[in-house]
C-alpha cells in the first residue's frame, strides 16, 4: 500500500510546486496527481482491453478458433470499449491537464470537479463493462457501435451517456485553467502544446455532444419511450462520437508528438504559423470527415457525401500532411542546429534510439502516416469505400491509426511520465528499450496483413468465422486462410509485446529506483532540451525531411492508383 | 528559438516559412485537390458508384413487395428465382437473404432493390473465382435502396453479411447465378 501512496508524492516546495529536471516546467502537485490518477486508470483499461485482444485475434485465426460464436461478440465488445474508448479517453484527460495547467505552470483549478468527472467516467466505464459481460441473448451484444435496432438494453446506452458526461466534467478544469491564463496575461500566445490541447478539447466537445445525442436517442427507444427508431439517423449521430473520439486521439497524439520529439529528441517548431494553422484546419474540418462511415449508406445524397469527405476530409488530411512534415522537420532543424546531423539522415541516425520515449514516438509518426493515414484517405473516397466498407481491411486501418499511432505514442508518454512525474527509473533499461521495437514490428505486420486480407479476399469484420466455414454452404473464403496464420502469430506476439510494456511500466512504478533531484534518468538529448545555436530555423536545409515526405507521397500515389485499379475491375454498379 | 512548450516570442506569424516546408505545402495541397477532383469526376464518367434512389418503406411493406415479386418470378429446377423483369428484390433478415438465389443474364442491367426486414445488414458480393473483386453496401430496415448493376462476367456471385446482425450472422449467405 505504501508503494502505491508513495506514487503520488514528489519533492514539492512549500507552495506545492517543483521544477521538472527534464522539461524545466514548473509543476504543481494538484496537476501532477490528477495526471497520474487518469493515466493509471487508462493503463488498467489497456490491460483489460488488451487481454481481450488475445481472445479475439485467436478466434479470428480460425485454425485456433478459441471462442465459440456464442461468446465471441461479448469478447469483441469488451476489447473495443476498453482499448478504443476507456484507455484513450482517460489518457486524453491526462493529456489535457499536461497541455493546459502543467505546460502553463499553473495549479489545477476546480480539483473537486476533476474528481467528480473522474468518478462519473469510472462509473460509466465499469457499468459498460458490467453490462457487456452480463447481458445474454442472441443479438444484444453492442460491439462498439450498438447499432439500432439491435436489441441492446437501455442500461448500456445509459452508462455510455454517464461516461461521456463524466469526460465533459473532467475537461472543465482544463478550460478554466486556459481562461485564467488568458485573463491574466498581456496577450501572450499559448505554447504550441497548449494550443494543440485546446483544439483537441474543442474537437472532444463536438464529439461528446454527438455521442450524447446518439445514445440518448437509442436510450429512449430502447427503454420504450418512443416506438420506432431510424437506423440511418442513429448512424449519423453515432459517428459524430464514433469517429470523433478517434479524432480526439489524433489531435492529442499530434500534440504529444510535438512535445516528446522536442523533449527527448531536441526538436524545434519550424513554423508556429504553419503548425497552428494545421490545428485550426482540424478544428473546422476533422469531425465532418466522420461522414466517410456513411459512404455506402442508402438515403444520403451524393453531394452531401462528397462535400463531407472531400472538402471537409481533405481539409483535415491536408492538415495531417502538414504535421507529417513539421514533426520530422522540427527534429531535423533542432538536431542540425546543435551539430548532430551530417548528410541527408545524420540527424535521424544519431537520435536517441535506445530511449523508449523517442522510439515509440517516432514509430508512431511513421506507422500512423504510412499505414493509417494513407488507408484512411483511400477508404474515404466514396467509390473505393465500396471495396473497404466493413471488411477486415477497415479493422486494419483503425489498428494502424489507433494502435500503431495513438497507443504507441501514448506508450511513449507513459514511459516519459514514469520517469518525469513518478520519478522512477525503469526496472530494466534493456527491456524498456526493446518494447517499442517489438510491439511496433509485430503489430505493424499484423495490421498490414489485416488490410491485405480485407481488400484482396473480401473477408468481413465482426464475425467469428467465414474463412474456413460459412455454416450452411460449401462456399468459404478459405483462400485467405494462409494469411491468417501470419496474422495470428503476429497478433499473439503483439499481445506479448503489450504484456512486456505493462510489466516494465507497472514494475518500474512499484520497484524502480527513485530518481532524485536533478537526475534526468537519461531522458534528455545531448546538449539538453534548450540547446541553442546555429542558423535560424527557416534557413536550415530540411532536405532529409523533404526526402522522407516525397517517399511518403510516392507510397500514397501508388496505393491510390492500385486501389482505383482494383475498383475498375468490378462489374458496373450504380446510377 | 522556438519550443512547443514555451510561448513563441515576438511576431511569430510573420516569421519566414522554410523553403522546403512551403514546397511540401504546395505538393500536399495539390494532391488534396487532385483526389477530390477524381472522386467527383468519377461519379460522372465512372462505372462503379454507390449511388441509387432511396425510398422510405416500412419493413413489413417491403417484405410484402418482395413476396409479390417472388410469386411473379419463374423458378429453375433447383428452385432459383428468375426475375420477371429488370427488377431484382433482395431482403436481408436474420439470417438469410430473401429473394436469393436468383438467376441473372450477363450484360443486362438490373435494378437491385435492397432492404431489411429486421436490423441492419451488410450486402457483400464477390464472384466465386476472384475474391478480390468484392463490393459492400449497407442495408437498413424501413429503407429501400435501388442500385443498378450489370454483371459482365458469367459465374456464381456469393453474397454474405458483413454487418453484425446477431448470433448466426456468419451463416447469412445467398447467390447470384449469372448466365450468358
Amino acid at each position: 500500500m505504501e508503494r502505491i501512496t508513495s506514487l503520488f508524492d514528489n519533492d514539492y516546495g512549500e507552495d506545492g510546486f517543483r521544477t521538472c529536471s527534464v522539461t524545466g516546467l514548473n509543476v504543481h502537485r494538484s496537476v501532477e496527481n490528477h495526471v497520474k490518477l487518469f493515466g493509471l486508470t487508462a493503463v488498467i483499461a489497456l490491460v483489460v482491453g488488451g487481454s481481450f485482444a488475445f481472445t479475439v485475434a485467436m478466434t479470428r485465426w480460425e485454425l485456433i478458433g478459441l471462442i465459440p460464436e456464442s461468446d465471441y461478440y461479448r469478447h469483441l465488445s469488451m476489447h473495443a470499449w476498453n482499448v478504443l474508448i476507456f484507455w484513450m479517453v482517460f489518457m486524453e484527460i491526462a493529456i489535457l491537464y499536461v497541455g493546459g495547467p502543467m505546460v502553463l505552470g499553473r495549479k489545477l483549478p476546480l480539483t473537486k470537479v476533476a474528481k467528480a468527472g473522474y468518478l462519473l467516467m469510472l462509473t460509466g466505464a465499469v457499468g459498460i463493462n458490467w453490462t457487456i459481460w452480463t447481458i445474454s441473448g442472441a443479438e444484444v451484444e453492442p460491439l462498439l457501435t450498438a447499432y439500432v435496432p439491435l436489441n441492446v438494453p437501455p442500461e448500456f446506452y445509459g452508462f455510455a451517456i454517464v461516461f461521456l458526461l463524466g469526460a465533459t466534467v473532467a475537461a472543465l478544469p482544463f478550460f478554466v485553467s486556459l481562461w485564467l491564463e488568458k485573463r491574466g496575461s498581456s496577450g501572450e500566445t499559448l505554447p504550441l502544446v497548449a494550443f494543440g490541447a485546446f483544439i483537441t478539447s474543442i474537437i472532444a466537445v463536438q464529439a461528446i455532444l454527438g455521442g450524447i445525442a446518439a445514445f440518448s436517442y437509442a436510450f429512449v427507444w430502447s427503454a420504450g419511450f418512443i416506438e420506432s427508431v431510424n437506423a440511418g439517423l442513429y448512424r449519423q449521430l453515432y459517428w459524430i462520437v464514433g469517429h470523433g473520439t478517434q479524432q480526439i486521439n489524433l489531435a492529442a497524439m499530434v500534440t504529444v508528438w510535438y512535445m516528446l520529439t522536442h523533449v527527448v529528441g531536441g526538436a524545434k517548431v519550424v513554423s508556429e504559423k504553419v503548425s497552428r494553422s494545421a490545428f485550426v484546419l482540424y478544428l473546422f474540418f476533422i469531425n465532418l470527415g466522420a461522414a466517410h462511415h456513411l459512404m455506402v449508406d442508402p438515403g444520403l445524397s451524393v453531394g452531401w457525401r462528397i462535400f463531407n469527405t472531400s472538402y471537409a476530409f481533405y481539409g483535415a488530411a491536408f492538415a495531417s500532411m502538414i504535421h507529417a512534415f513539421a514533426i520530422p522537420a522540427g527534429l531535423e532543424a533542432g538536431r542540425r542546429q546543435r551539430g548532430q546531423g551530417g548528410g541527408l539522415f545524420g540527424w535521424l541516425t544519431s537520435a536517441p534510439w535506445k530511449n523508449p520515449v523517442f522510439s515509440s514516438t517516432v514509430f508512431s509518426v511513421i506507422l500512423f502516416g504510412f499505414l493509417g493515414g494513407i488507408t484512411g484517405v483511400l477508404m474515404g473516397q466514396m467509390q473505393i469505400n465500396m471495396t473497404w466498407h466493413n471488411t477486415f481491411a477497415t479493422v486494419g486501418h483503425f489498428h494502424a491509426t489507433v494502435v500503431l499511432g495513438t497507443t504507441l505514442s501514448f506508450m511513449g508518454l507513459v514511459f516519459f511520465v514514469i520517469n518525469t512525474m513518478f520519478r522512477r527509473d525503469y526496472i530494466s533499461g534493456t527491456l524498456a528499450s526493446l518494447v517499442p521495437y517489438f510491439y511496433a514490428s509485430t503489430m505493424g505486420i499484423a495490421t498490414l496483413v489485416m488490410m491485405y486480407i480485407g481488400i484482396l479476399y473480401g473477408v468481413p469484420r465482426r464475425t467469428s468465422s467465414v474463412v474456413r466455414n460459412i455454416p450452411g454452404t460449401e462456399f468459404s473464403l478459405s483462400a485467405a486462410a494462409p494469411l491468417f496464420t501470419i496474422f495470428g502469430v503476429m497478433a499473439a506476439l503483439a499481445v506479448v509485446g503489450g504484456v512486456l510494456f505493462v510489466v516494465v511500466a507497472v514494475g518500474s512504478l512499484l520497484f524502480g529506483r527513485r530518481l532524485d533531484g536533478d537526475d534526468d534518468g537519461g531522458m534528455l538529448p545531448n546538449g539538453g532540451v534548450r540547446a541553442d545555436g546555429g542558423e535560424p530555423v527557416h534557413a536550415v536545409e530540411l532536405r532529409g525531411t523533404f526526402a522522407l515526405c516525397l517517399l511518403f507521397m510516392a507510397t500514397f500515389v501508388t496505393m491510390y492508383a492500385l486501389n482505383w485499379f482494383l475498383l475498375t475491375q468490378l462489374w458496373q454498379i450504380g446510377a | 528559438m522556438t519550443s512547443p512548450t514555451d510561448p513563441p516570442e515576438g511576431n511569430w506569424w510573420d516569421e519566414k516559412v522554410n523553403r522546403r516546408e512551403s514546397m511540401w505545402l504546395g505538393i500536399a495541397g495539390l494532391w488534396s485537390l487532385g483526389i477530390f477532383g477524381w472522386m467527383s469526376g468519377y461519379t460522372q464518367f465512372g462505372d462503379q458508384n454507390p449511388i441509387g434512389e432511396t425510398y422510405a418503406v416500412d419493413s413489413a411493406d417491403y417484405q410484402e413487395t418482395v413476396q409479390e415479386y417472388k410469386d411473379e418470378a419463374d423458378e429453375t429446377e433447383e428452385g432459383h428465382l428468375i426475375p420477371p423483369g429488370d427488377d431484382v428484390y433482395v431482403g436481408g433478415l436474420r439470417f438469410s437473404w430473401d429473394g436469393l438465389p436468383v438467376v441473372l443474364e450477363a450484360n443486362r442491367e438490373y435494378d437491385i432493390h435492397l432492404g431489411s426486414y429486421d436490423v441492419q445488414h451488410g450486402f457483400s458480393v464477390r464472384p466465386e473465382e476472384t475474391l478480390s473483386k468484392q463490393i459492400n453496401l449497407q442495408v437498413f430496415p424501413d429503407t429501400e435502396w435501388i442500385i443498378p448493376m450489370t454483371f459482365e462476367e458469367p459465374g456464381t456471385y456469393h453474397v454474405i453479411c458483413n454487418e453484425f446482425c446477431g448470433q448466426g450472422h456468419n451463416s447469412m449467405h445467398g447467390k447470384f447465378m449469372v448466365e450468358e
